[in-house]
């Protein structure tokens, strides 16, 4: 997931960092109305569409999926547990099927009763609105070819058998997958009412099974939650209670005015990052509002494997060597705000083995940049005196992360200049071929904590498609050894998952090697909150669960 | 914001009578300088508006002479020596939860760093004499722009009539309808999502000519209006009703009779267009669809400067002055200019 | 006359159809500007991404699409958003006009009322000094960029000072319903007001005390000045009445262009949902419905304006029935 999504926490390191947050509450305080605010509204609210981090959230305490991740801060917070579903089914069939008992009694916000006709809509209704992730998480239900084919007609009779009597949902795969229960975790798996029409719900909100129903929302101004009438906890761990009677979502207001906001109380929360030279300040002064959590996520500058001089391995090879990864980690806020990184996969994350080829000195983390190397290999290309376009996001970090890579790229003797674009074109504008984009600076966020989430997704030849504005292959770096390696790795996931993650930690390697970009750090996540906001849960999946915060009045 | 009012007033009476101005016996051009000189607010600006010049285009002296650093290359891990103790150009927090850096502040030595830095460790001084070069460049070629393309607009239009005028006037009626801002920043959106290619000649998307031609179109109704009021007032004159009963041909009548009146109402608007396009470019900056990184308007640092607005106001507050005080020259040589060759206010302003 | 308002009131239509055609073929202009990937989502299959632009009408040819938006902007008004979904825009639009309204005619009052006074006083002490610095201090607030003075304006009373007790009333950016609470509406657009009013102060104070010294020469004014009527009469009833014909015609212009959106720096600055940031909103997101109707909306208020002032002018001066 691009820009959205989330992160993982090292329990050792958020100790470390005085993860002071969760404190011990002398007593549960129920009531009052939190007041959240963002720059800006992400899109529509429909839980089966949105793909953004910031409705996610919501998401994942307002609807339930057959199965959830944990609401739990640290390593925990990774774990898919039973959500409306009893249990957790063993995978029959080779790790084809699985079949899942309901839960009874439960209830949606509008006071209907959820039955298993519900589960088998909702997984056509994916398809039926054209789901973002529908032909790539789902499409290896059986049925899916023909509904991603046809979505009106999309029927999934064989791929989702439901037996109303005994309350039991049966997913038939075409092959087995070792993170199908990761996939069917996310929001976009949540189960709506069968009769939720298959159109984009837009503003109308469907009836939720969380402890919250969506009131009313306008993306210019606000979104209203308050408490689901029909909601009785189930299970602590999938779906808690939650705390607050009310929350209000409030869009509009600049990062730097949200910050002054929630410090003079008038506000709780903001969803976005606050801005650098706001940080010292809230460092020194709020340090007890603040909390800090490293993400599983990277910024990282992709380079165009197709386009000169990126299409020489040397030249990529050399940029990652020339990057002062510190200085871009002073640019995005200090050191204690983000890590310098050099492979794909971010520290803490499944099959993740520090490696760093790219640095001065044998290490296998990155020390300092080795600038001699680089105008060495630039030299052996040939390629010096060229013109390199960087193309990044019109925010203040971003560019800034532009210049400082023109530099770079200067020094090594190329023309270099940098093109800032409106932060909403930027993601699709980079991906399309058509566009000729050298070079860019973008983030890549994990939707589920799996290593090909990162290797598969941003570096595999699957997902490059030329001329496509979705092809978030954005290097366009295909390589068939790396997906053999790939193929091979997924095939073991089930049957022999220790070889499988070895081979991703190969992969990892593999792909550092080649260079198709130049990763640049790895950010921890900032949040804020006002002073009256208590038992502040992180989440490495979804970030803050809001559902449990509570208000001191 | 609106700047455009004070230019509308200027062009919502069409005054018949400046053709007169060349029976007087001094030429109009030898009395307007002379009443110019004789207005001290009006000198006083152009001595002013000279200086700042001078500073901006001296730019790269003071970049290697005082400030010895490239103002357009990061530096993030350097230090200077200021007062006899080296500190950090970008230092990073240590206390509290040790978020954030913050760039050096001024440091009150005539020498590097002398205005402090910006979030990326440059000269925020040199950048600010770098940026107004663009700024002042930009304002300037704009105007011309402008001031030449709606004369020839209004001039054909009224001197022709007819058709021609209906369809200029209509073109000019939807570019003054799209409200000012909103025709900036598509326009820019477009243009700096592209290259341009007009034959040869390739307009890459961090040139200057973009925000330029943007700005110069924007006001052209503005310009071209009165203009072609005032042609269409001067067609009806009886000098010109003479030439044209002499049987003087179109271009002789357009060249010796029409175009002598309005070129001094063009110059009145010389320094107000001037005033406007350095707003506008600022804003367009601000908004960051005018001048691209690494290149500097003083617009574009007042944007840098915003995302250090609570550490480090100056490098916002410095340009915002900048602006502010060439603007007003701008505006007090507008109202010296306009007394000086418009012969019907004989009203000082300032 | 009747001929001249119904061929005034064709123009109109005709320059908010051009405008519109313009916006629309700028938008199709733009590389990156198609919008089915971002609506599709990131990491979408090309299956998903093919389902979307269909479904939005994204590939049927431009004279289509461009008649099909038009129809749901005028005759079905169900226009939606491309970037939020099932956003209709003709609500969007209605909701932030009390926004813009409350803060243009707020600044609006302040500065007729600052203008006025301004520019009389100056007009009426032509040379002293008194009208010098009035005419000086109006010159600098005209020459200041006003997203310049609003961010110093949010520095000062936000942060730097917000803790005195000079600042320490005002709330935080955004805006509250005036029918909600008409303290807090008031206390959130002071600031705002004031700012956008600087530079109107400075302009109208100018016009007005040019266009009062250029009365007082006329013959009628000496008359009246000669019959012995009292200076303060001939002030009020000779000199600013005439006077004021040039400050209504602005004032009119000014007016509508900034309900139309041209307030957008100030709504930025001041985090106002109003018709000025959701049309620049819109704009950095390439959201072409809310784009379309934001720019007819605002086009719409500048001919209106100008039209209104023409239709003025025609009934003050016959002779403007003329010229076009």
């Amino acid at each position: 997931m691009h820009l959205t999504s989330l992160r993982t926490i090292s329990p050792a390191l958020a100790l470390a960092m005085g993860l002071a947050a969760a404190p011990a509450l002398a007593q549960e305080q129920t009531g009052g109305t939190l007041r959240l605010l963002a720059r800006a509204a992400a899109g529509t609210i429909d839980p089966h569409i949105n793909y953004t981090l910031q409705y996610f959230q919501l998401n994942y305490i307002l609807y339930d999926g057959l199965v959830t991740f944990r609401k739990a801060e640290g390593a925990e917070g990774f774990e898919v547990v039973a959500d409306l579903a009893r249990e957790i089914p063993e995978p029959a069939n080779d790790g084809t099927s699985y079949t899942f008992e309901l839960r009874d009694g439960i209830q949606f916000s509008d006071g209907t009763d959820l039955t298993a006709e519900d589960v088998k809509a909702s997984f056509e209704r994916i398809f039926k609105v054209s789901g973002p992730t529908a032909g790539t998480f789902y499409n290896n239900i059986v049925g899916a070819e023909a509904c991603l084919q046809s979505p009106d007609e999309c029927s999934l009779d064989e791929g989702v058998v439901i037996d109303e009597e005994a309350g039991t949902v049966t997913i038939n795969l075409t092959e087995a997958d070792g993170e199908f229960l990761q996939k069917i975790a996310i929001p976009h798996a949540a189960i709506l009412p069968a009769e939720t029409p298959a159109e984009d719900l837009g503003t109308e909100a469907p009836p939720s099974t969380g402890p919250y129903m969506i009131e009313s929302y306008d993306p210019n101004s606000t979104l209203a939650m308050v408490r689901n009438p029909h909601f009785e906890e189930w299970s602590e761990e999938a779906q808690p209670a939650g705390y607050a009677d009310a929350i209000n979502y409030d869009f509009g207001l600049t990062e730097t005015a949200a910050v002054t906001a929630i410090q003079n109380g008038q506000a709780d929360w903001m969803f976005d990052q606050p801005p650098t030279d706001r940080l010292a300040e809230l460092g020194n002064q709020f340090a007890e509002q603040v909390t800090l959590h490293p993400l599983t996520a990277m910024w990282y500058a992709p380079m165009n494997t197709n386009l000169a001089p990126f299409d020489d391995v040397r030249v990529r090879q050399a940029v990652n060597y020339a990057i002062d990864r510190n200085a871009l980690v002073s640019l995005f806020g200090g050191p204690n705000l983000a890590q310098p990184a050099c492979q794909i996969l971010p520290p803490g994350f499944p099959s993740y083995e520090p490696y760093c080829p790219y640095t001065a000195g044998e290490s296998d983390t990155w020390q300092e940049p080795d600038m001699e190397r680089a105008m060495q290999l630039v030299e052996e290309s040939g390629t010096a005196g060229q013109d390199v376009t960087i193309v990044v996001e019109d925010t203040s970090v971003s560019r800034s992360i532009g210049v400082y890579l023109q530099d770079v790229l200067s020094r090594l003797g190329y023309d270099a200049s940098v093109q800032p674009i409106s932060q909403n074109i930027q993601f699709t504008y980079i991906q399309n071929t058509d566009n000729n984009v050298q070079m860019s600076v973008s983030q890549w966020f994990q939707d589920y904590p799996s290593p090909s989430n990162f290797l598969r997704v941003l570096f595999s030849c699957d997902s490059f498609t030329p001329g496509s504005d979705a092809s978030v292959n954005i290097a366009g770096f295909c390589n068939e050894d790396i997906d053999a390696m790939m193929d091979e790795a997924e095939s073991l996931t089930l049957s022999d998952p220790e070889r499988s993650a070895e081979i991703w930690t190969e992969i990892d390697r593999a792909v550092t090697d080649a260079a198709p970009a130049a990763v640049l750090f790895t950010p921890k996540r900032v949040d804020f909150f006002s002073e009256r906001v208590e038992n502040f849960l992180f989440s490495p999946q979804f970030y803050w669960i809001i559902s449990q915060a509570q208000i001191d009045q | 914001m609106n700047l455009s009012s004070s230019a509308r007033t200027d062009s919502s009476a069409v005054e018949p009578g400046t053709g007169s101005a060349a029976l007087v016996a001094e030429s109009p051009w030898a009395t307007a300088w002379r009443k110019l000189r004789q207005d001290r607010a009006a000198i006083a600006s152009l001595i002013v508006l000279g200086l700042i010049t001078l500073a901006c285009l001296l730019a790269p002296l003071y970049a290697q002479m005082v400030s010895g650093t490239d103002p357009f290359t990061t530096n993030l891990g350097g230090s200077i020596v200021v007062g006899g103790e080296s500190r950090p150009i970008l230092a990073p927090s240590t206390t509290g939860l040790g978020l954030g850096t913050t760039p050096i502040g001024p440091t009150g030595e005539f020498g590097p760093y002398l205005l402090g830095a910006d979030a990326q460790g440059r000269d925020v001084a040199a950048r600010l004499l770098y940026g107004g070069r663009n700024s002042l460049f930009i304002a300037a070629s704009a105007t011309l722009i402008c001031l030449v393309l709606a004369t020839a607009i209004g001039t054909v239009a009224g001197f022709f009539g007819g058709m021609i005028d209906t369809i200029l006037s209509r073109i000019l009626d939807v570019l003054w309808a799209f409200p000012i801002f909103l025709l900036a920043i598509s326009l820019s959106i477009v243009m700096l999502n592209q290259t341009l290619r007009i034959g040869p000649v390739e307009i890459g998307s961090g040139s200057l000519v973009l925000p330029i031609f943007i700005i110069g179109i924007v006001y052209i109704p503005y310009v071209a209006r009165p203009i072609r009021g005032q042609v269409k007032s001067l067609m009806s004159a009886e000098f010109v009703i003479a030439s044209v009963g002499i049987g003087a041909s179109s271009w002789r009548i357009l060249l010796k009779d029409v175009l002598p009146n309005v070129v001094p109402r063009v110059i009145v608007f010389l320094p107000l267009i001037m005033a406007l396009a350095m707003i506008i470019e600022s804003a367009l900056s601000y908004l960051s669809i005018g001048v691209q990184p690494p290149n500097a308007s003083w617009g574009t640092i007042i944007q840098d400067g915003q995302s250090l607005l609570y550490s480090r106001p100056l490098v916002a507050l410095a340009p915002g002055i900048a602006i502010a005080v060439t603007v007003l020259t701008l505006n007090i040589l507008g109202d010296g200019v306009r007394d000086a060759f418009d012969p019907k206010s004989s009203v000082r302003i300032v | 006359m009747l001929y001249a308002l119904v061929a005034r009131l064709g123009q109109m239509v005709l320059v908010m159809f051009g405008i519109s055609v313009v916006v629309f073929l700028i938008f199709f202009a733009t590389p990156g500007a198609d919008p089915s990937a971002r609506i599709a989502g990131r990491n979408a299959s090309q299956e998903t991404l093919q389902q979307v632009r269909e479904e939005f009408g994204l590939n049927r040819p431009l004279p289509v699409q461009y008649t099909l938006m038009m129809r749901k902007l005028f005759v079905t008004g169900d226009l939606t958003s491309f970037v939020n979904r099932g956003q209709l825009v003709i609500p969007t639009v209605l909701r932030a006009i009390p926004i813009t309204l409350s803060l243009v005619g707020g600044a609006a009052v302040l500065w007729v009322l600052g203008g006025l006074l301004v520019g009389v006083l100056a007009g009426a002490t032509r040379g002293s000094l008194l009208d010098r610095s009035l005419m000086v201090v109006s010159l600098i607030g005209i020459s200041m960029p006003v997203f310049w003075l609003g961010e110093m304006a949010n520095l000062v009373t936000q942060s730097r000072l917000h803790d005195i007790w000079l600042f320490s009333w005002v709330p935080a950016l955004g805006y509250v319903p005036l029918s909600e609470d008409p303290w807090g509406w008031f206390k959130v657009l002071v600031i705002p007001w004031c700012v956008l009013a600087t530079l109107y102060i400075g302009l109208y104070g100018r016009i007005l005390r040019a266009s009062m010294i250029e009365t007082l020469q006329e013959d009628y004014v000496r008359t009246a000045r000669a019959k012995g009527i009292g200076e303060r009469r001939v002030m009020t009833r000779h000199v600013l009445r005439t006077s004021l014909v040039a400050f209504v015609t602005m004032f009119g212009l000014d007016f509508g262009a900034l309900v139309g959106g041209a307030a957008l720096l100030t709504e930025v600055i001041f985090g106002l949902q109003g018709v000025g940031k959701l049309t620049y909103d819109a704009m950095l997101t390439l959201d072409l419905p809310m784009i379309l109707a934001t720019v007819i909306y605002a086009s719409f208020f500048v001919v209106m304006a100008n039209f209104v002032v023409d239709i003025v002018h025609m009934i003050l001066d016959p002779r403007a029935r003329d010229v076009d």
